[in-house]
């Protein structure tokens, strides 16, 4: 895959460039015509015929890093990769930038300045990285709000405010990073597309973190559980619609799991386990809005299983060289 | 139901009422005390209570409330934007009066309300159904010798729901100014020390025809005085 100069990755939201969300440009691939163009998120509507259904993730961003103290007074930044009532599995790295994993150790206690305490009581198997945290005194979601920061990588060298990671429709909170392909997304788009006969709804998925802060451990892809929920009127919605456009790969991967073995969307919810690889044979979604991002993010791999990899090399090449921005701030791919 | 300075006034007169109704609450105030008496009050009467001590002119204040109600409740149906401050007492002339309280004033009359409802007013959008409530003032519309701050600010939130209302046509989703008239409250009594409380009206019966209203079919128009309610 192709890479990216740094010069191409977004530092900042289109809102504090001075431009609308919705002004970000748009890449769309026909992958039956194996053509692209190039528009903008605001004229989605040119693009998607009446009786089709946009899906998108209403999970509102938490703000993911939370600094913390540990027993000899040493400074880490706890990430809840997976948060379970009473208990987290997460990431423990440096307060301060390049954020290196931290090596705790089992049975110190770690405090937030508001009175959560979390005792670690070992790490996952299956990603050492994430530390499982037992939750001692004080409030998780709480403290996350009062003292988290959003996660954000060296790409953002600035601090960005929670506001600015929300999609405008973000409603249960629980993602510790935003599902960024619906942060292009105005009401004022939404609701001219509905009058031009696109319907709307939302499923639920809470996005874990992309990164474990270990170039070597995530480029094995570690699978990380992600609760979801598919609830009865959204089933029904995509069950009905002509053509299924997900925004972003979270409603793929919320959907793919919903979907029985008939392909009917069930009314679902849980621990998403499902990876979704270019051998995945899509059931559910028609068409995906979706973000630029490098290798070796996993959302590469779900966009494979829409379109051939030479056609996605095509659609990155062509964006790159029209200076299109990276990440979750960056700029949009339709792939029809 | 969603209520900002729920402890005291109009906001606690309303949190009762809509406990006596059978509504969940969502309450916030700045003091922790008065509101965890609001919300004893509200729970003895039946409510499921959150209470959330947070100042609305604080962004992340709005958004852990925001937050923590829709983690608890999962929807609101309804939000009252009832915080509001006066801004300096004794009540100043505009000649006297500093740009900086003006800018107080409006962080937390003005851009508190816009945030909160920013934060909710998505999931009502998806679920094509909401009230969302401003509360206004007759200072909002008349040039009272004294009230040009609070009045400013109040004029600025009738502005937004204005627009907002016209900008949510046929979505479900409905926003209305309230003027509940001048109200026997510690607030008034801030701002005019020498009112004869038997001229006011007290908050439980404002909050009682205010709930009476929510509960009903809206009125078409975006602003509502309580005293001209049928």
């Amino acid at each position: 895959m192709i890479a990216v100069p740094p010069v191409q990755r977004a530092a900042l939201p289109a809102e504090l460039r001075g431009l609308r969300r919705d002004s970000a440009r748009l890449c769309v691939i026909d992958r039956w015509s194996s053509q692209i163009a190039h528009s903008v998120v605001a004229r989605l509507g040119d693009f998607l015929s009446p009786g089709s259904l946009l899906v998108v993730n209403s999970s509102r961003t938490l703000p993911g890093a939370l600094p913390m103290t540990r027993e000899d007074g040493g400074a880490v930044q706890v990430r809840p990769a997976v948060r379970r009532p009473g208990h987290w599995d997460a990431l423990a790295v440096e307060a301060a930038p390049p954020h290196r994993n931290i090596r705790l150790r089992f049975g110190e206690l770690l405090r937030a300045r508001d009175g959560l305490s979390l005792r670690v009581v070992g790490h996952r198997d299956d990603a050492p990285l994430l530390w499982q945290l037992a939750v001692e005194t004080g409030d998780p979601l709480a403290t996350l709000l009062r003292e988290g920061e959003p996660i954000r990588y060296s790409y953002v060298p600035e601090p960005v405010t929670l506001e600015h990671y929300q999609t405008v429709y973000g409603r249960v909170p629980g993602s510790v990073e935003t599902p960024s392909a619906g942060r292009h997304l105005t009401w004022e788009l939404l609701m001219s597309l509905r009058r031009h006969g696109v319907g709307l709804t939302d499923i639920v998925l809470h996005c874990s973190i992309s990164s474990l802060q270990d170039d070597a451990v995530d480029a094995r892809k570690p699978l990380i559980e992600e609760w979801f929920e598919v609830d009865a009127g959204a089933a029904r919605a995509v069950n009905a619609a002509s053509r299924v456009v997900a925004v972003g790969t979270s409603v793929v991967r919320a959907l793919e799991s919903s979907v029985d073995a008939s392909g009917v969307v069930q009314p679902a919810r849980g621990w998403a386990t499902l990876a979704v690889t270019p051998a995945t044979k899509i059931r559910s979604v028609d068409a995906l809005l979706s973000g630029f991002h490098e290798p070796p993010a996993t959302h590469l791999d779900m966009l494979r299983a829409f379109v051939d990899t030479p056609l996605l090399e095509r659609a990155y090449r062509e964006s790159r060289e029209r200076g299109y921005l990276w990440h979750e701030f960056g700029d949009a791919m339709l792939i029809l | 139901m969603l209520i900002t300075g729920a402890s005291r006034g109009l906001g606690r007169a309303l949190a009762r009422a809509a406990a006596h109704e059978g509504a969940s609450l969502a309450l916030c105030a700045r003091g922790a005390a008065d509101l965890g008496a609001v919300a004893a009050e509200c729970r003895a009467l039946g409510a499921d209570v959150l209470a959330v001590t947070a100042d609305i002119a604080e962004p992340r204040d709005v958004e852990r409330l925001a937050a923590t109600a829709l983690d608890r409740f999962g929807v609101v149906d309804i939000v009252v934007n009832n915080a509001s401050t006066l801004g300096p007492t004794p009540l100043p002339f505009l000649s006297d009066a500093s740009p900086a309280e003006l800018e107080a004033v409006f962080r937390t009359n003005v851009i508190g309300p816009m945030r909160m409802t920013q934060a909710i007013i998505g999931g009502m959008l998806l679920r094509g159904r909401g009230v969302l409530v401003n509360i206004s003032s007759d200072a909002a519309v008349n040039g009272y010798p004294g009230w040009g701050v609070y009045g400013a600010s109040k004029a600025a939130l009738d502005a937004l729901t204005r627009t907002w209302a016209a900008e949510l046509s046929d979505t479900g989703v409905r926003m209305i100014s309230v003027d509940p008239g001048d109200m026997d409250t510690a607030m008034h009594r801030a701002a005019v020390p020498d009112a004869d409380p038997a001229e006011l009206a007290r908050p439980e019966d404002v909050a009682g025809r205010m709930v009476e209203l929510l509960a009903g079919a809206l009125p078409a128009a975006d602003r509502v005085e309580v005293a001209a309610l049928p």
